[in-house]
């Protein structure tokens, strides 16, 4: 029997649903609600979960009436794939770095690893400008934002900056 | 009422109200445009500035802001397909395309004078139909509230591109999300496996954000190395700015019917409280594309569909105007900041509010109507700054966009949290994308999730009787509708699917 | 590549360990959770009052509206925000609550009390839709279909609690629907989908409409602004109940600090124009040092907990 991508989404969707279902039942009640918290869940899980199972049996009958078919736009290269991952590296490390190096230092950082992880420089000037940029965008940031508008942002926990 | 509209507008074009206006107005069409800045946290960053100020000046700055960001989150939507503000999201399901398909200055338009007449049409019921429309707000009880939000769910099989199964299954995930974190009832921790920073729930702002902005550069990041992008790039690099007005507003007043459409379900929308711009906005775009006579153009680049969605969400702002001024009870959280600012400079707010503040309500009604003129002058210019943006190279807007959504995560509460969620959402989202799931659902779901819930055990907690739903004549015309939306969907589907069958046959 | 990352990255660190440290507080904005929405009872009061605070305190106080669960999301944020006194948490007696009702994990003892800045009378309050001209048609019918009034309130906070404590006075049984928030209960009370709330004199302008009904005002004598409000004492209750708002701070925070704080506190409390803007807002000025709001806070937890436990609501 062959799953298609569709199919393991519809299982994964199925799976889930019925985890949380199953922990719907053991939330506390508050004695003043005639329904408890997972009154609701409970209705909604049930259906995500019919829905779930029905993809799944879709892609399963789809797949023995036509053999393999596959999602329909074409597949991005491993390429690109690399390139998407690594953006998603960078961004998880800045979110990360945010609440220790204080917005500035961790935002400079971040917009400096962007930049050429999306396009790679390649002459001087290019570079410097991805420097500039790095700099002037935390700086704009918080100048407008902390220091005129008063929206505070992310202090470091390291640097208290 | 004309004499003192009259009056509020002689008041109001006055250069001590003409700044604050203006300059509110140009602030929510910035903080509008910005993703990831709404226009509640324009309005309650501008607060503190109205304290100084006389109740009316504060007052107009704030209906500047409203209007402003109304129609400034159109321009990210349009530009770069990410809703600058939740009330632009259907904008993105047209506009994005028409845009990319070389012609951005025409959709920019359509935005900008459909915001323009929407929001109009709409102060036109705000200031002759108050009454009569706060009477409608007192009608929906529990039980109305929660057959509305099925109806305004039942969308989702409108709104499903491609199989129903999987806007079904994106609409149930949109679901779920707003299930985890503390049930909203008693506050009893819910789906968080004794984490703190699940039991935080995850905020609609930055899931959405998350969900549109990430997709959305990641989308664009896959694209850069195909030649593809490259002739849309130039596409869009030769198309200007430059747009027939006489035709775009003929292209919105030969619609008159859609137009009208729209504005009254953004005014219902806005009307009742609860829900806001985002679902007025998207629930326009479904009514739009059910009531078209070719509803497979929509998500492709149909001005019917821009014209929808954004005559809506202004109206929306003339509709949630409409409880402030009848009954002193805001209608959404940026109405609730109005109100807060009012009760801070003494203004009793209230029933009797109108007619105890008859200068200063006509002075907010003129502000409303000011305003629009104003935000299609600031719009024109910033417009052209922002078409300038999307020639930037995706290398220096991505992480631009990018630092902005996480300022705009962590600014409203403060907390890292809401940034974890931005970026959990954006792996999500693009996910999602990637897998051929639509976002229209999930973003659905989001929004009404809390709502539904809240509303069905309100419900059950006031009357044990579930036919309630049924018997009550607005909750049952309601859920009638929502059993009619599902068919009309249903049908369009088939039919759709059979014409292409057809159309596969023939080859 | 790898280089630039690791200097620039040094740089940054570098400049960000040399920038002055804890100098004089504050130096730089101090940040104010209000753990309710923007437009809310509680960040109407703090609004008005952080002005103040921060000309006497000599840097801009930013409010940040950290709502959701019972308000119990921003308790459990000012908790985990570092003690360095640029983190600063708006109360009220939510807190108590939510703990005993076993919401919340977090406990007043978990922060340290800088003052006590105000003090809102609770008000009980009807739908015009009902048929109750004055309290004694309320009890009367109550008394002849019990549980079957439903009260709008936020489950295990101030709004449920004070119509819990009447309910348990007067002998009546009364029923609960979840309204988080004034504003939902207000358009649920006027719309008659609920027949009794808490609310405060903020709602009077709709009373004056003959939309709404105050049936009585919990306290001590009659509210000059509500002449023909009864008290509850003088129906015969022995209720006073005001929700009392006040600042504190994460518990670790330096003395000194929070001296600095209690200081800009008192005189921002004593400013004329703030006791102005809480009249508008229904509310008195009601200001008590870190000492006596400690004090305070015990008895005011002793007392809760004893309702809670009284009404059988209390888990903990």
């Amino acid at each position: 029997m062959r799953l298609g991508r569709d199919g393991v989404i519809g299982l994964i969707c199925f799976a889930v649903s019925l985890a949380l279902l199953v922990q719907s039942f053991s939330l506390p009640q508050l004695p003043l609600t005639p329904v408890g918290p997972g009154f609701y869940p409970r209705i909604v899980l049930g259906l995500l979960g019919m829905a779930g199972l029905g993809l799944l049996l879709q892609d399963l009958l789809a797949a023995r009436a036509d053999g393999p078919v596959s999602g329909g736009e074409p597949r991005p290269t491993a390429g690109v794939h690399r390139r998407v991952i690594l953006l998603f590296g960078i961004i998880a490390a800045y979110v990360l770095l945010l609440p220790v190096l204080g917005f500035r230092s961790s935002t400079a950082l971040f917009v400096l690893a962007l930049q050429p992880a999306i396009e790679w420089p390649v002459t001087a000037r290019a570079w410097a400008a991805v420097v500039a940029i790095a700099i002037a965008t935390p700086l704009a940031a918080y100048l407008v934002f902390e220091k005129y508008l008063l929206v505070l942002l992310p202090r470091g926990s390291l640097t208290g900056w | 009422m004309l004499e003192p509209l009259g009056n509020g507008i002689l008041t109001i074009v006055q250069w001590q109200y003409l700044l604050p206006l203006f300059l509110g107005t140009l602030i929510g069409v910035v903080g509008g445009a910005l993703p990831g800045v709404t226009i509640t946290l324009t309005i309650i960053v501008l607060l503190p500035f109205t304290f100084g100020l006389d109740p009316l000046q504060g007052l107009a700055a704030m209906t500047g802001v409203y209007v402003g960001g109304s129609a400034g989150g159109l321009i990210t939507a349009t530009l770069l397909g990410i809703p600058g503000t939740p009330s632009a999201i259907a904008t993105t399901f047209d506009g994005f395309p028409m845009a990319r398909n070389g012609e951005p200055g025409r959709a920019i338009w359509l935005g900008i004078w459909s915001s323009f007449f929407g929001g109009l049409l709409g102060g036109l019921f705000l200031i002759l139909v108050t009454g009569p429309l706060a009477a409608i707000a007192l009608r929906f009880g529990p039980w109305e509230y929660f057959s509305l939000f099925v109806l305004a769910l039942a969308m989702v099989a409108g709104l499903a591109e491609g199989t129903l199964l999987k806007g079904l299954i994106s609409a149930g995930i949109g679901l779920v999300v707003t299930m985890v974190g503390s049930d909203p009832i008693g506050g009893i921790p819910r789906f968080a496996f004794d984490s703190d920073f699940l039991r935080g729930g995850f905020p609609f702002l930055p899931v959405l954000i998350g969900v549109f902005a990430f997709s959305q550069i990641m989308t664009d990041v896959e694209s850069l190395g195909r030649p593809k992008s490259g002739q849309a790039g130039a596409a869009l690099a030769r198309s200007s700015l430059s747009a027939s007005h006489l035709k775009t507003i003929g292209e919105i007043l030969g619609r008159p019917l859609l137009l009208l459409w729209s504005t009254v379900v953004g005014i219902l929308i806005g009307v009742l409280p609860a829900v806001g711009g985002s679902a007025a906005n998207m629930l326009a775009y479904d009514q739009a594309k059910k009531l078209s006579s070719h509803p497979d153009r929509f998500g492709k680049g149909t001005p019917e569909g821009i014209i929808a969605a954004e005559s809506a969400n202004n109206a929306n702002v003339g509709g949630s105007l409409v409880t402030i001024m009848a009954f002193g009870i805001p209608g959404d959280a940026v109405t609730a900041v109005m109100l807060g600012a009012m009760t801070i400079h003494g203004i009793q707010s209230g029933p009797l509010f109108v007619s105890q503040n008859v200068e200063l309500a006509y002075g907010i009604y003129a502000a409303y109507i000011v305003a629009h003129p104003l935000m299609v002058a600031i719009m024109a210019v910033s417009a052209l700054i922002m078409l300038r943006v999307t020639q930037v190279r995706l290398s220096v807007l991505a992480p631009v966009v990018l630092v902005l959504c996480v300022v705009g995560a962590y600014a409203v509460g403060n907390t890292m949290s809401s940034v974890y969620v931005l970026v959990i959402f954006g792996a999500v989202g693009y996910a999602l994308v990637k897998t051929g799931f639509p976002l229209a659902p999930l973003i659905l779901g989001l929004i009404l999730g809390e709502q539904i819930e809240l509303n069905l055990v309100r419900s059950i907690m006031t009357d044990d009787d579930p036919w309630l739903f049924v018997t009550r004549p607005i909750s049952g015309g309601l859920l009638l509708a929502a059993a009619l939306s599902v068919a009309l969907s249903v049908w369009q589907h088939l039919r759709h699917a059979s014409r292409t069958r057809k159309v596969e046959a023939d080859f | 590549m790898k280089r630039t990352w690791a200097l620039s990255f040094a740089l940054l660190l570098g400049a960000a360990l040399v920038s002055p440290a804890a100098a004089q507080y504050p130096d730089r904005p101090v940040k104010l959770i209000v753990p309710w929405a923007a437009g809310g009872d509680t960040d109407n009061i703090f609004r008005p009052f952080t002005p103040h605070l921060q000309k006497h305190l000599g840097q801009p106080v930013v409010i940040a509206n950290v709502g959701g669960a019972s308000g119990t999301v921003g308790a459990r944020e000012a908790r985990n925000a570092p003690a360095d006194g640029y983190t600063v948490y708006a109360v009220h007696d939510y807190i108590h609550l939510t703990y005993y009702a076993g919401i919340a994990d977090v406990k007043y003892t978990d922060f340290e009390p800088v003052c006590l800045i105000s003090a809102t009378p609770s008000v009980l309050t009807a739908s015009a839709k009902t048929p109750w001209k004055d309290w004694k048609e309320l009890v009367a019918d109550a008394k002849k279909r019990p549980g079957e009034i439903t009260v709008g309130a936020t489950l295990g906070s101030t709004s449920h609690l004070f119509p819990a404590t009447i309910e348990k006075a007067a002998g009546i049984k009364l029923k609960y629907v979840s309204y988080d928030g004034l504003a939902p209960r207000m358009n649920a009370i006027l719309g008659g989908h609920i027949d009794l709330t808490d609310s405060n004199l903020t709602q009077k302008g709709k009373v004056d409409a003959g939309q709404l009904r105050f049936l009585a005002i919990a306290t001590e004598k009659r509210d000059p602004d509500l002449p023909g409000v009864p008290t509850l004492k003088e129906l015969g209750l022995q209720i006073v109940y005001e929700v009392q708002r006040g600042l504190m701070v994460p518990k670790g925070t330096p003395a000194p600090v929070r001296a600095k704080l209690g200081e800009a506190c008192a005189k921002a409390a004593a400013e004329p124009e703030f006791a102005a803007a809480l009249k508008k807002q229904g509310t008195r000025v009601s200001y008590l040092d870190s000492q006596a709001y400690a004090g305070f806070l015990d008895k005011l937890d002793a007392d809760n907990k004893a309702l809670m436990t009284d009404l059988g609501l209390a888990k903990k």
